[in-house]
């Protein structure tokens, strides 16, 4: 397959803040891939520069073999971002405002009416159609927001933490709508802070931190690269009074913290029982024990020392 | 109780927009119209000269004196110009009043009979004309009425008393001298409105009442200025819900995106200001059709000069709260000043100086011409294209700013 896209070297320096640290990754034609990083790590920085609204001090973006910044016009045509912000015009009806956003696209108006009902269908929303947007619940507007960015069918949709604050029931029928155009052959592009989503939808994941891609490729690529190992959390009883010091000196002790003593372990069926014996060497009471498969919580844990949500 | 008016102080010190409104915009409003009417930063109390034309078309040495006489004056500012350019320059606002000295003046004053001037004044400025009279009636009647008034007495006596001997006539003619030159020395001279000048307004049509003109411009253009203003802030709120961020993703140039809303708000303003006219004339029966090009020339460029002032204000505030106290502030000060609130010709000649930097004293200036001064085409466009420049010079500055602080969200 094809790089439809191509992000090589960026960098993005605010006031004296370094953003991004030579980014690069590239993305195939029809792939789902999902960037994947803490809250200020260089997401919705790597985004807007894809996106063309934000200009790097280095490197390059080339979608479709056209470099963005020399063909931005040709490149906007050829994607669709959906903000982390839910930009409706509230005061217009759904319809109304994907008249709107599809009129910037210079579709005709039967196309663009076509393709209205369909993507109002695609997001079940087609009885909602000519009511007011400020009349929406949140999980809908979402919903709206997504559908303004396929009307002109691009062919790399650019998802920005589009589940931020949504019900479960929008969240599952968006998750629903992504597998449907991923299968119908759409490259997507997806930021979150969400494993569980991520693990859930996407081909391929970037790690990023601090600006930098720390680690790329499948959940099995990652865990076979970071050799990420599964996790023991043990929840403790009155943490405020253990001795941290000495249970951090405990074999593949990873992280103290709100009550509960991480470890990592190969063999977990086999390393549990002398964890447990050196926490009651330690006099650790213990009210909960859990044993997590390597996932990339654990993958993150693994490559940054820290969780994802810290 | 004290501590929740110690934080609501503490809030209020906290929220510029607050201390601008409570304190600044006050202070602003009262220092104006302060130097507007109370005589303020002129140095002394002595008015402001009144600007007037003088045509000599008699041209003799009397007319010289008389002149020169009145240009010693404080109170007057006096320019010698041709008489029919004189009226035409009166006509089109640029002095109060045009004085006319024509053939035959010494002649008349010689032979005691009125003498043959006039004063043009633009009816306009109705109050600077009045003092203009009071002032210059005052002043001719040292010079030029004492002699035709003596002149006349005389002719009278001889006339009436044929068999008078000529040393009597002597001593009433002596008696008639000493009081004539009592009252030359008293301000209660009360021959001062004898010297029978004749008096014309420029504009004697009268179709239109000033009043209404001065009335439905003023306030439409203030009125105005407060919606493009807030049509302005939308560009602020399309910046903070986000869409500002989601036009910038679609294949549009960011400048069309200003433009955009530079047009909507034109459209807007030519509404608003068409249906303030067509009101004014379907309810107080301001004929809009007396000169209707120039009529829909003005409304365009207003709307467009005020249009870009409501972007400008945009561009230059970071948030939207920060556009409510610009504009306020600059729109009141504006109104103020450009003669929406008061008559310029209220005012005095230091405030109508400054008037020209706003929008507001274009506009009106341009209606009045067309509704008052009933002047052509080709001198309104002159207004017009003022406010065109007006308009363009804040559009560039906003698509500068525009890309400097509205753009700036990434």
């Amino acid at each position: 397959m094809n790089n439809i896209l191509e992000v090589s070297n960026l960098s993005k320096t605010f006031e004296n803040v370094e953003a991004l640290k030579r980014v690069s990754f590239s993305i195939q034609n029809g792939e789902f891939y999902g960037l994947l990083g803490p809250n200020g790590a260089g997401k919705t920085t790597t985004i807007n520069i894809i996106s063309t609204i934000s200009q790097p001090d280095t490197g390059y973006v080339k979608i479709n073999g056209m470099d963005l910044k020399n063909h931005s016009i040709e490149c906007k045509k050829s994607i669709g971002v959906v903000p982390q912000e839910i930009a409706l015009y509230n005061e217009l009806s759904a319809h109304e405002n994907l008249m709107f956003w599809g009129s910037l696209y210079s579709l005709n108006y039967a196309d663009l009416q076509n393709k209205i009902d369909e993507t109002m269908s695609l997001m079940g929303l087609t009885d909602r159609k000519e009511d007011k947007i400020k009349t929406y619940s949140g999980g809908m507007k979402r919903r709206i927001n997504i559908a303004s960015a396929l009307l002109h069918s691009p062919k790399i949709l650019i998802m920005d933490e589009p589940t931020v604050g949504i019900d479960p029931q929008s969240r599952n029928l968006i998750f629903d709508v992504l597998e449907e155009l991923h299968k119908n052959g759409m490259t997507i592009i997806y930021t979150t802070h969400y494993m569980e989503e991520v693990e859930r939808l996407c081909d391929r994941i970037g790690i990023i931190d601090h600006g930098n891609i720390i680690a790329e490729g499948t959940i099995d690529e990652l865990r076979e690269t970071t050799k990420a190992e599964e996790s023991i959390n043990i929840h403790v009883e009155n943490s405020e009074h253990i001795n941290t010091e000495k249970i951090k000196q405990i074999k593949n002790c990873l992280d103290i913290s709100n009550g509960v003593i991480t470890f990592s372990s190969k063999n977990s069926g086999k390393d549990l029982p002398l964890i447990l014996m050196e926490l009651n060497k330690a006099e650790v009471g213990i009210s909960q024990i859990e044993i997590h498969k390597v996932n990339l919580e654990t993958i993150f844990l693994n490559l940054t020392g820290r969780k994802l949500r810290d | 109780m004290l501590k929740l008016a110690i934080k609501d102080l503490r809030l209020i010190i906290h929220d510029k927009r607050a201390v601008i409104l409570t304190l600044i915009l006050p202070i602003a409003l009262i220092s104006l119209f302060a130097f507007a009417f109370g005589g303020v930063g002129g140095g002394s109390n002595d008015a402001n000269p009144i600007s007037i034309f003088i045509s000599d078309r008699d041209n003799t040495d009397m007319t010289k004196e008389v002149i020169s006489k009145l240009d010693t004056m404080k109170s007057l500012d006096i320019k010698q110009i041709p008489f029919e350019e004189g009226k035409e320059e009166v006509k089109k606002g640029n002095r109060v009043a045009l004085l006319v000295f024509y053939k035959g003046f010494k002649d008349s004053v010689d032979n005691g009979t009125s003498p043959s001037m006039e004063l043009f004044y633009d009816q306009s400025r109705q109050i600077e004309a009045g003092l203009l009279q009071q002032v210059l009636y005052s002043k001719l009647m040292g010079i030029v009425g004492q002699k035709t008034i003596k002149k006349s007495i005389k002719k009278m006596i001889e006339k009436n008393n044929p068999d008078l001997a000529p040393k009597d006539l002597s001593a009433i003619q002596q008696q008639v001298d000493e009081q004539m030159n009592s009252f030359g020395k008293s301000d209660e001279n009360p021959a001062n409105n004898s010297l029978g000048i004749k008096t014309t307004p420029v504009f004697a049509k009268a179709e239109q009442n000033l009043g209404l003109v001065q009335a439905v411009a003023g306030t439409a253009i203030m009125m105005l200025l407060f919606t493009v203003a807030g049509m302005g802030s939308g560009m602020l709120l399309e910046k903070e819900e986000g869409t500002l961020k989601k036009l910038l993703y679609s294949p549009i140039r960011p400048t069309s995106i200003l433009f955009g809303k530079m047009l909507a708000t034109v459209a807007v303003s030519i509404i608003q200001l068409s249906v303030m006219f067509i009101f004014a004339w379907l309810a107080f029966g301001l004929n809009i059709f007396i000169d209707f090009a120039s009529l829909v020339l003005m409304i365009l460029t207003t709307a467009f000069a005020c249009a870009s002032f409501g972007i400008f204000i945009a561009s230059i505030a970071k948030t939207r709260k920060q556009v409510e106290s610009y504009s306020t502030l600059i729109i009141l000060v504006m109104s103020a000043i450009g003669g929406s609130m008061v008559p310029l010709f209220l005012m005095p000649a230091i405030m109508q100086n400054i008037a020209v930097v706003s929008v507001n004293y274009w506009g009106i200036q341009g209606f009045y011409d067309i509704f008052w001064r009933h002047l052509p085409i080709s001198d309104v466009a002159q207004r017009a294209l003022v406010l065109f420049g007006i308009g363009s010079i804040m559009m560039l500055i906003s698509i500068k700013n525009f890309k400097k602080n509205i753009l700036s969200i990434a």
